[in-house]
């Protein structure tokens, strides 16, 4: 059969693109088409139908004014020439819409917002199904191809000494967090719990690992101060939110045309229903994953609590139901990350997340030890652990940085994280390396950013590929000290930086919300869309283009691998990486790193 | 069937975004906290505001919900909708 005849004519004194669009989309479908130039007059356009044997037209008209008598005049010309009944047509323009087109007699009409794909239906005569991107997004394990090779020759070869320091180190010594953890993992069965299967062997052995806060919550149902239950009633309307909220739910690819990096948002208003309700906006919005964010109370309690909770400050209680309700209102393909990383529960909630079903977690020992509270040692202790059920249960983890932030400059930061991911990788784990995209104090009293905000973030990334073949996940969230309260130039801000790790070809980036330096209240989702809508916006701009990287990065880079092999040589040389982490090898005092108190005289031998 | 309340389909705050006009960014934070109150909000707070020649540009926030509160969104279900 031969193709159907197609003719388009802009019924428009100038506007034609829509129509050229369309013309390109048929043709590429097999369509026979004649496009005839704008502003003819309607007779014309009729004639042009007879001549050519079209059996469908399709008219355009961007105009607004003067829209329904121009149209309905064309329909009445094609009576007249004794055509309507033999050639379909339909009208597309700003102004249009279904019922105007019906009630002037075409047979379709197409507004603003309709597609190639919906015009081609209505030429093949076959009503259009709205295709819905149901596929799986790129879930993948974001550390795969990467060898963890370490490319540089002195540091690999300190590297090599450090690793089995930590190693030799914590022999045959353990925690309450990996007791809890052992717990956990032998006596806590995730099928049975969802089963509604009671743990009383679990419950009866973990408040002994718990400090007396938690085990209160157990024995006697006291609850943190700052939490409450939510009841039956209000899990069922929850079920019915996600339920509404999948009906319609599309995942675009925030990315254009790209691959990488990955695109993830933070959550954790302390309510998990609030969660759930940023995690669907975020994935309406084409983040690809989620990350848990506890609270910071959580990272210092020696325990975890039990039930579905709602707390009333930042940051959401991990606990199984928690979690596990999270979980499940997870689109098909969106990544979630359980943050592990700086407290009394790393290595448990590790095991906890690897059984409801997390993809990634997030471990850490110099920036849970130095900026964020909890004792070096302890803190070693229990990421070895948590490491080794990272390695069990499948998860990549990242290994952050942050300690940039209370003042560590860059290179000791990352001496510290690379001596945690070479660790990591030597246990057979897959770190993700997590430099900060941030205007740090480093830079603000040494004026490295004085001129622009990418040469020294571009130094990192090129100074840990020269050093490591590992997965780079700059966060978190990029863009970190930059943003302000204005709604503009919080988003725009985090989009340069966005564009900036696409063009370094990164692996992932944890993005901020346009709230991200309001401190006054909670964020809300309308600053999530923002910042999401910009990053897209700034993909869309830059596409494949890539930067040339400066004389100043590059001196950088060099001067940052320097810095970090004298601090590695330096914690080689003092033989002792916890002693070197109390000792400010990896971040002083001075520099802004204090050793944290919690957990301190924790670690004892098994 | 009882049609909710069109405060219950806001899922967490509205956002109010303007230029006042007036002489200072205190006066701004003033007028744009006045201006809460007489639209009937009672949790606001100010996001940003920025005084500049004319007049301040200010983000003005009102919370319907906080995270732990009882959400009206969650029963939009019940009522039909």
């Amino acid at each position: 059969m031969p193709p159907k005849k197609v003719l388009l004519a802009p019924l428009d004194p100038v506007h034609d693109i829509a129509l050229k669009i369309i013309n390109r989309g048929l043709r590429d479908a097999g369509y026979e088409t004649v496009i005839l130039p704008p502003d003819l007059p309607p007779e014309e356009i009729i004639q042009a139908i007879i001549d050519e044997g079209a059996e469908t037209v399709l008219i355009s008209r961007t105009l607004g004014y003067g829209v329904a008598e121009v149209l309905a005049r064309f329909i009445d010309l094609t009576d007249a020439a004794g055509i309507r009944d033999r050639v379909r047509v339909a009208v597309g323009g700003m102004a249009v819409h279904p019922e105007l087109a019906q009630e002037l007699g075409f047979d379709a009409g197409f507004g603003p917002g309709s597609t190639v794909e919906e015009t081609i239906a209505f030429v093949d005569g076959r009503e259009y199904v709205k295709k819905f991107n149901f596929e799986r997004k790129r879930e993948d394990d974001l550390s795969a191809g990467y060898s963890y090779e370490v490319r540089h020759n002195r540091i690999r070869e300190l590297l090599g000494r450090i690793t089995p320091l930590i190693l030799g180190w914590a022999e045959g010594l353990t925690s309450p967090g990996v007791q809890r953890a052992a717990v956990r993992e032998e006596l806590w069965d995730v099928k049975k719990w969802r089963d509604h299967e009671e743990p009383e062997e679990f419950f009866a052995e973990y408040p002994k690992y718990c400090e007396e806060s938690v085990r209160n919550f157990y024995e006697k149902g006291l609850l943190h101060p700052k939490t409450r239950l939510f009841s039956q009633k209000d899990v069922e309307k929850l079920k019915a939110y996600v339920r509404r909220s999948r009906r319609d739910l599309q995942t675009p690819h925030l990315q254009h045309k790209l691959i990488k990096p990955v695109i993830f948002n933070q959550y954790g208003t302390g309510c998990p229903y609030m969660d759930i309700a940023h995690i669907k906006a975020s994935e309406a919005y084409g983040a690809d994953g989620v990350i848990h964010f506890d609270p910071s109370w959580g990272a210092r309690t020696e325990g975890l609590y039990d039930g579905f909770l709602t707390h009333q400050e930042d940051g959401t209680v991990i606990t199984p139901a928690n979690l596990n309700r999270i979980y499940r209102a997870l689109e098909y393909g969106t990544l979630w990350q359980v943050r592990a990383h700086r407290g009394l529960n790393s290595p448990e909630t590790v095991v906890l997340a690897g059984k409801i079903g997390a993809n990634l977690t997030k471990i850490n020992i110099c920036y849970g030890s130095l900026g964020a509270g909890t004792d070096p040692a302890r803190l070693t202790v229990d990421a070895i652990a948590a490491i080794k059920y990272a390695v069990q249960y499948q998860m990549p983890f990242d290994v952050v940085t942050n300690e940039e932030l209370c003042g560590v400059p860059a290179h000791k930061a990352l001496a510290g994280m690379l001596i945690v991911a070479h660790l990591g990788a030597a246990l057979g784990g897959r770190p993700i390396l997590q430099p900060l995209f941030c205007f740090s104090p480093e830079v603000m009293i040494g004026g490295q950013m004085d001129d622009n905000y990418v040469d020294f973030n571009v130094a990192k990334i090129m100074a840990l590929r020269a050093i490591m073949d590992a997965p780079i996940w700059p966060g978190a969230p990029i863009g970190f000290l930059t943003q302000t309260e204005d709604r503009v130039q919080s988003s725009a801000s985090t989009a340069f930086h966005a564009s900036l790790a696409a063009m370094l070809e990164v692996d992932a980036i944890s993005i901020a919300s346009a709230d991200e330096a309001y401190s006054g209240g909670p964020i809300t989702v309308a600053s999530r869309i923002d910042t999401l809508r910009a990053v897209s916006e700034g993909f869309r701009f830059f596409g494949h283009s890539r930067m040339q990287v400066s004389a100043q990065a590059t001196e950088w880079a060099e001067k940052m691998i320097e810095g970090l092999e004298r601090v590695l040589q330096a914690v080689a040389a003092r033989g002792d990486f916890v002693q070197a982490l109390y000792d400010g090898l990896l971040g002083s005092r001075e520099e802004g790193a204090y050793p944290g108190r919690a957990g301190v005289n924790t670690v004892v031998k098994k | 069937m009882t049609v909710p309340d069109v405060f219950a389909y806001v899922l967490d705050a509205l956002d109010i975004e303007t230029l006042l006009v007036c002489t200072s960014e205190e006066e701004g934070k003033r007028i744009a906290l006045e201006l809460a109150k007489k639209l009937g909000f009672k949790d606001v707070d100010i996001v940003f505001i920025r005084f500049q020649g004319s007049g301040a540009r200010v983000r003005l926030r009102a919370y319907l919900n906080r995270p732990g509160d009882q959400y009206a969104w969650l029963d939009l279900e019940d009522a039909g909708r």
